[in-house]
C-alpha cells in the first residue's frame, strides 16, 4: 500500500456542518459496528444511526449518523465512544467482582 | 437465583416470543423516542443498577456466566471478540531439512499449526509490515525443534517402534535471546503434549525447525484462543394458572421439555422454576400436542445471555471475558484518537486544506 | 506457498555453473539399501534383486506456512 488508509474518515456528501455524515472506519467490523450503532441510537439527538459491512472483502465499515437540528454527528460518535467504554469498563468489574466473591460451581474437567 | 432477576422476568419488553413456527419481539425497541413519555437515552448509573453479572460454573477448560442487562450487539461483541480478536501464539512458518515420513510436508506443517501452544501472549510483540518487528528476532518469535526418528525396538522391550509416533509433547522449545528469562515463569510448550502429528516406521525421520508468531483469530483459526464461546438466551416457560395441565397428562407434558426443567407433584400438579427452566432446549415439542393448547407458553429473555466458553490455549478460562473487554476497549481507544483528530481538523486548524468556507464545522471530505 | 531457500548457497560458483555432478543413490523399495543406476543397465536392486528403486529427498531446507 502506497500511504496507509486512515483509521476514520468522512464519506463524500457528508453536510458541511457533520449534522448527516457517513463516516468510514477503517480495519473494524460488526463487533464494533453494531456496538456504535446500538449506543449512538440510545442517544436522542440522533435522528437515525445504521451501519454496514460494504463488501466483505474491504476491509472496513461504513456508519451513518443523521443528528436533529443540526448537531454534530462527531460529537455524537466521540459520546458514544466514551459511554461504550464506561460501559465495557462497567462489565469487566462485575464479571470480576462475581469471579471473586461469588459462589459458583467448580468442577473438574479432563482433557 | 437472586429475586430482583426474577421480579423483572415478568416484564413483557423483555420477552422474546417462541412459538410453534415463529418467534415473535426478537428486536430490542427501547430507543429514545420510542414510547411516549418515556426516557430510554443511555444513562450508565441506570445501566449499572440494572447490570447483572454471575459466574456461574467453572473449571480448568471453561467457563459458564450469566450476562444481564446489555443489548445483544454488545453480549455479540464480546463473543466475537473472544472468537477472532483476542491474540495468542501460535506456529507460522515451517523450516523443513528433512521429512521422510508418509505425510506430506505440507500436511504435516499444516498440522503443526494448529497445535495449541502454551505461551503468554502478552510477552511478545506482533509481527509488522515495517519496522523493528518486520523480521524476526526474540520479541516476536519463538522457536522450536522438532527432531524424530523411528527405530526398531530392542527384543524384549514390549514394544515394536521407538518414536513411532511423533507427537506434540516432541516439540523442543529453542529460547532465543533474553527469551530465557522473560518466560522463566512457565516455558513455552504444547498445552497437550498428547496430539499425534505423525505416525513413523524404522528409518523414517522428521527434522524441522518452527517459529510461532502472535496473531489474532481472524486471520487464521488456529490463533483462536478458544474452542467454543458462544451464548443463548435464559428460557422462560410460562404456565397459565388459568389452564392447568391436567392431572392425567402432567408426565406426558413433562415429558415435553429436557429432563430435570418440569416437576410432577404427587398429586399430578405441575410446575417449573427458574432453575428448571435454564435446562430446557426450547425444542417446542409441547406446542405439537393439542391437549396442552393454552396451558403454556414459551419465551426467552432478550437481555439474559448465558454464555459457555472453552478455552484452547494459553489464557485460563475465566480470563477470556477480561481479555475480550480489554480488546474492545482498544479499539474504542484507537476510533476515539482517530475521532478527535478529525474534530481538530474540522475546527480549522488546517489552512487550505477545507473544502467549503462557510462555517468552523466543515471537514475535509475523501472520494467515496 | 513455498520457496526453496538456499538453492543458491551450495552452489558458490554461482550463475550458470551446473551443480557438480555426483552420483545419484537410490533406495531400494523392498530392503532400502543404497543402489545406483547406470544408463543402459537394468534397474536392479545389488543386495535383492527388488526392480523398485525409490529417489532420495532433497537435502536442501524447504519452507512452508503452516496453514
Amino acid at each position: 500500500m502506497a500511504e496507509s488508509t486512515p483509521k476514520l474518515r468522512v464519506l463524500k456528501g457528508a453536510e458541511p456542518d457533520l449534522s448527516a455524515a457517513t463516516y468510514q472506519i477503517h480495519d473494524e467490523s460488526h463487533t464494533i459496528g453494531n456496538s456504535l450503532r446500538w449506543m449512538l441510537m440510545k442517544n436522542p439527538k440522533v435522528e437515525f444511526c445504521g451501519y454496514s459491512v460494504p463488501h466483505p472483502s474491504e476491509n472496513h465499515i461504513h456508519l451513518r449518523i443523521q443528528m436533529y437540528d443540526n448537531m454534530s454527528s462527531l460529537d455524537a460518535l466521540l459520546e458514544a465512544l466514551d459511554n461504550l467504554d464506561k460501559l465495557c469498563d462497567t462489565v469487566e468489574n462485575a464479571y470480576s467482582q462475581s469471579l471473586a466473591t461469588d459462589s459458583y460451581e467448580r468442577w473438574d474437567e479432563r482433557s | 437465583m437472586s429475586s430482583t432477576l426474577s421480579k423483572s422476568l415478568l416484564n413483557p419488553r423483555r420477552h422474546v416470543g417462541v412459538h410453534a413456527e415463529r418467534v415473535s419481539d426478537v428486536s430490542s425497541t427501547e430507543y429514545p423516542g420510542h414510547y411516549p413519555n418515556e426516557d430510554h437515552s443511555w444513562d450508565l448509573e441506570k445501566f449499572k443498577e440494572d447490570l447483572q453479572v454471575k459466574v456461574q460454573r467453572l473449571s480448568q477448560r471453561s467457563v459458564e456466566f450469566d450476562l444481564v442487562g446489555v443489548d445483544a450487539s454488545i453480549a455479540n461483541a464480546f463473543r466475537r471478540i473472544m472468537i477472532a480478536e483476542v491474540p495468542t501464539i501460535a506456529i507460522e512458518h515451517v523450516y523443513v531439512w528433512n521429512n521422510t515420513s508418509v505425510i506430506h510436508d505440507e500436511i504435516l506443517a499444516h498440522r503443526i499449526g494448529l497445535v495449541p501452544l502454551s505461551a503468554d501472549p502478552s510477552l511478545l510483540d506482533f509481527r509488522t509490515p515495517t519496522g523493528f518487528n518486520a523480521t524476526p528476532n526474540d520479541r516476536n518469535t519463538l522457536v522450536f525443534r522438532l527432531q524424530v526418528t523411528c527405530e526398531r525396538a530392542p527384543k524384549g522391550s514390549g514394544k515394536e517402534y521407538i518414536n513411532d509416533e511423533v507427537k506434540s509433547g516432541d516439540l523442543v522449545w529453542v529460547p532465543q535471546g533474553e527469551q530465557e528469562e522473560v518466560f522463566a515463569g512457565s516455558p513455552p510448550g504444547p498445552t497437550n503434549k498428547d496430539i499425534v502429528l505423525a505416525k513413523l516406521r524404522p528409518g523414517q525421520e522428521i527434522d524441522m525447525e518452527l517459529h510461532a508468531i502472535k496473531g489474532v483469530g481472524k486471520e487464521h483459526a488456529k490463533w483462536s484462543p478458544v474452542a467454543t464461546a458462544s451464548y443463548r438466551l435464559h428460557p422462560l416457560i410460562v404456565l397459565n394458572p388459568a389452564q392447568p395441565v391436567p392431572a392425567h397428562l402432567a408426565d406426558k407434558f413433562a415429558a415435553c421439555f429436557s429432563p430435570g426443567v418440569v416437576r410432577v407433584a404427587p398429586g399430578g400438579a405441575v410446575s417449573v422454576d427458574l432453575a428448571g427452566m435454564r435446562k430446557d432446549s426450547v425444542s417446542r415439542e409441547v406446542l405439537r400436542h393439542e391437549e396442552f393448547r393454552g396451558c403454556v407458553e414459551l419465551k426467552r429473555v432478550r437481555d439474559w445471555f448465558i454464555f459457555n466458553v472453552e478455552s484452547e490455549g494459553p489464557y485460563a478460562p475465566e480470563r477470556l471475558l477480561p481479555e475480550a473487554v480489554k480488546v474492545m476497549r482498544e479499539k474504542i481507544s484507537s476510533i476515539r484518537a482517530a475521532a478527535q483528530a478529525l474534530l481538530a481538523d474540522a475546527d480549522g486548524d488546517v489552512p487550505g486544506e477545507a473544502t467549503s468556507k462557510d462555517t468552523d464545522g466543515d471537514v475535509e471530505m475523501g472520494d467515496s | 506457498m513455498n520457496s526453496q531457500n538456499g538453492a543458491g548457497n551450495y552452489n558458490s560458483a554461482g550463475g550458470f555453473a551446473a551443480p557438480q555432478r555426483q552420483d545419484m543413490e537410490y533406495l531400494c523399495a523392498d530392503c532400502g539399501a543404497k543402489n545406483e543406476i547406470k544408463s543402459r543397465e537394468p534397474i536392479r536392486c545389488r543386495e535383492c534383486g527388488h526392480r523398485i528403486m525409490y529417489k532420495k529427498r532433497t537435502k536442501r531446507m524447504v519452507q512452508f506456512e503452516a496453514r
